[in-house]
């Protein structure tokens, strides 16, 4: 095999056992790899009963084919399985050094079953597996335990670890890789936690990749690296990082301010974005393994109440959640949030839009002082959010710690009192900062339509409308006016198809802007010898996107889960998008035409799965 | 061309603008943030068809042609393009991706004028006005 291993590796907790155990080849070239293999294989091998949180649940880690050839953007890796958070299917992507070095080991992923009765940590070696006890990690932050990992394993070990959230199940506890690259949707570090895993550790000793046609992949990694390395994207991401345009975002309506209530916040926006996060706190720049591209940020705060050492700054998401979306221009403060939240292993989305939920809740008395044991929740008030809600949230403590710790949907079905109306979320996952009114109303049709709920990197629709996007040998060729509805179930229907390659390939959204798609046939089939053609490789992406809602079906959602809360909707108050509705049953009926979608069930006729090989599936939805 | 009947036409039209622009506070202080020489080349329809903005030190200054030093930024594209652009018609991300507009250098400062295209399409249309290329304006 080729570019993949074809071997992954099967950990069992609960007996201890590590096995090798090798993947059909032909699940490659009909799933890809990382998210669409993941959901192949928990199709297979998953247990539609367990819960999230249950031993018998699976945790499923998976490369993509690309994983370890040196190009820029190309070594991400995905982990899947029944979301902690929504109760549904769900994969979350991390960049980082992991999984180019878990390919090096020998291995496309590593899927876990059972539960640990101990604390443990995994770890990777070739020729050397094993189940290691933990105990002197548990309780511990991301931080101190990457670092006790490095001294024991040696700096050249990669890890992922899980902070005091993911023991504690907080419902959205993320996994951090090296301090700085997350898992982070979705809540799998809960389940880590709910293994009783601390860490996965893998080191190799050599960094080969087989490649079906080394010098045809060597032309061609040189020639996109190139591409990408001058592309104004890039250069603009390495010199500010992914917040360098947050500034553009809030003129056109794109960033969410005060849980999306308001659409416009001049000085806030100066005041958060990029540029001024680089004039005031950058040290460093930092890369994902082999990208030219260096678009996280290294930061440190000298003085003042959020004054942190040097080491990982936020990102476009984290910037935003803990600034705009809870009324506050402290720069400062989104830092030290990020870094709270990377330590307890917190997603950062969920982390501020459920603070963003509860501000609004207090404010309109939905939740009392008595619900928050006395703490009044303010709008801006970092202080509070950084020194209490964070730890309370990470560790469960007390009424409001342990509400909070649910994510925002959950939170609302527990108080009620019309809190409902105040989610930002769809199937149960926080929308991503960027408001679908003013960045895009084919946000609101991908954000519902999406396996995992509310997501911008479940496909790249936020490009396509941006204008970032050209793809002529697809059919995409739109001029997309963001605030409308025009042609947005025909760029969604291409959109699902092009973000199950890039999360099954495992590729980077920033990075993979500047790939053609015969330059993306030729990574396939140089890289892994799948031998597709421009058609064979949308097939493939359709299947994954298919199966993703062939298994959602199967725990229980239907079309009316493709939806999205009101407040994303609603037609904004202020700044660009003030007063354009959002046309969303209209664009969800034509993308349900478009992708032939049962509008009961919510999953593809059974013609439309044969004609993809899926006939075995589709018996199992359609009788 | 289609807007243009010369070389010339679309470096004065654009010349003037920045002119106007200097005038303007809120526009004037954008581009000083900006703080790049920039080379806007439209030699595609003509060798004499460019002009440059120098935004360093706290000044704004635009001359007719290529810098004498070299440019932090250099936007090349057709003197149309540019008519739509500075008239807020033409989306920049969209013209880069489909290499209407070429990029070479660093745009991270002309980020901080993209809040400010609408007004810059305003003041263009007065430039345009006062130049009496009425029949330029696009609607």
């Amino acid at each position: 095999m080729y570019g993949n291993t074809g071997e992954i590796l099967l950990v069992d907790l609960s007996s201890e056992t590590l096995e090798r155990k090798k993947v059909p080849e032909e699940y490659y070239h009909n799933y890809i790899g990382g998210a669409g293999l993941a959901a192949r294989l928990f199709w297979d091998w998953g247990d539609f009963k367990a819960q999230p949180l249950d031993p018998g649940s699976l945790l499923i880690f998976m490369n993509g084919p690309f994983a370890g050839i040196r190009l820029s953007g190309c070594s991400r890796g995905s982990v899947a399985g029944r979301s902690p958070l929504t109760g549904h299917w769900g994969d979350s992507s991390c960049g980082g050094h992991f999984a180019p070095e878990l390919r090096f080991a020998g291995f496309d992923g590593i899927v876990i079953r059972g539960q640990s009765h101990r604390p443990c940590a995994i770890v990777i070696e070739p020729e050397n597996l094993r189940i290691l006890p933990a105990d002197e990690w548990w309780g511990l932050g991301v931080f101190e335990t990457t670092s006790r990992i490095r001294a024991k394993f040696g700096k050249r070990a990669k890890s992922l670890a899980i902070g005091q959230a993911g023991e504690n199940l907080v419902d959205y506890a993320c996994i951090v890789n090296d301090n700085h690259h997350a898992f982070g949707r979705a809540g799998y570090g809960a389940v880590m936690g709910s293994k009783r895993l601390k860490a996965i550790i893998v080191k190799s000793f050599e960094q080969n990749y087989h490649a079906a046609d080394p010098e045809g992949l060597d032309q061609l990694r040189r020639s996109i690296d190139l591409k990408i390395r001058e592309s104004v994207t890039s250069q603009v991401l390495h010199e500010n990082g992914t917040a360098a345009n947050l500034e553009g975002g809030v003129h056109t309506g794109d960033v969410p301010i005060k849980n999306f209530r308001s659409s416009f916040w001049e000085e806030m926006a100066e005041a958060l974005t990029g540029s001024t996060l680089s004039e005031k706190y950058l040290k460093n720049k930092a890369a994902c393994a082999f990208c030219k591209i260096a678009c996280k940020r290294v930061v440190e705060i000298n003085e003042g109440p959020f004054a942190i050492p040097k080491g990982p700054g936020p990102e476009y998401e984290t910037i935003a959640a803990f600034g705009s979306m809870l009324g506050s221009m402290d720069l400062a403060a989104t830092c030290k949030a990020g870094r709270l939240c990377n330590d307890y292993g917190m997603d950062t989305i969920t982390a501020g839009s459920t603070i963003a939920w509860a501000m609004e809740a207090f404010e309109k008395s939905a939740l009392t002082l008595e619900d928050t044991n006395g703490l009044p929740l303010k709008w801006g008030d970092m202080k509070t959010v950084v020194d209490i809600l964070l730890p309370q949230i990470a560790f469960r403590n007390g009424k409001l710690g342990g509400l909070l710790s649910l994510g925002s949907h959950k939170a609302s079905l527990q108080i009620n009192k019309g809190s409902g109306e105040y989610l930002t979320t769809s199937k149960g996952l926080e929308a991503p900062m960027h408001d679908p009114r003013g960045g895009g109303h084919g946000l609101a049709l991908t954000y519902s339509i999406s396996h995992r709920g509310a997501c911008h990197t479940a496909n790249p629709m936020l490009f396509m409308e941006m204008g970032a996007c050209y793809y002529p040998e697809i059919g995409f060729e739109y001029e997309l006016e963001p605030m409308s509805e025009e042609n947005k179930a025909e760029s969604a229907l291409l959109a699902v198809q092009l973000g199950a390659i890039e999360n099954s390939s495992c590729y980077c959204q920033f990075a993979d802007r500047e790939i053609t798609i015969p330059e993306w046939v030729d990574l396939f089939n140089f890289s892994a010898g799948y031998n597709w053609t421009i058609e064979n490789m949308m097939s493939a992406g359709l299947r994954v996107f298919y199966l993703q809602r062939l298994l959602n079906f199967r725990f229980g959602l239907t079309a009316d889960d493709d939806s999205i809360s009101m407040r994303l909707l609603e037609p904004a108050v202020d700044g660009a998008p003030e007063g354009v509705p959002v046309e969303f049953d209209s664009m969800k009926k034509r993308f349900y035409q478009l992708a032939r979608l049962d509008e009961i069930k919510g999953i593809p006729d059974r013609a439309t799965l044969d004609s993809l090989g899926m006939s075995v599936e589709a018996s199992y939805v359609w009788n | 061309m289609e807007y243009w009947k010369d070389q010339h036409e679309p470096i004065t039209a654009f010349l003037k603008l920045f002119e106007k622009a200097k005038e303007d506070p809120e526009l004037s202080e954008g581009l000083k943030k900006v703080n790049q020489l920039i080379w806007f080349d439209y030699t595609e329809d003509g060798s004499d068809c460019s002009f440059h903005v120098d935004c360093r030190n706290g000044q704004v200054v635009a001359k007719q042609g290529k810098p004498s030093e070299e440019p932090d930024l250099i936007m090349s594209l057709s003197a149309d393009d540019a008519h739509r652009s500075w008239s807020n018609k033409l989306n920049p991300v969209m013209a880069i991706t489909r290499k209407k507009i070429r990029v070479k250098g660093s745009a991270t400062g002309l980020l901080k004028l993209a809040p400010k295209l609408k007004k810059v399409a305003l003041i263009y249309e007065q430039a345009l006005n006062e130049l009496n290329f009425l029949d330029k304006i696009l609607k």
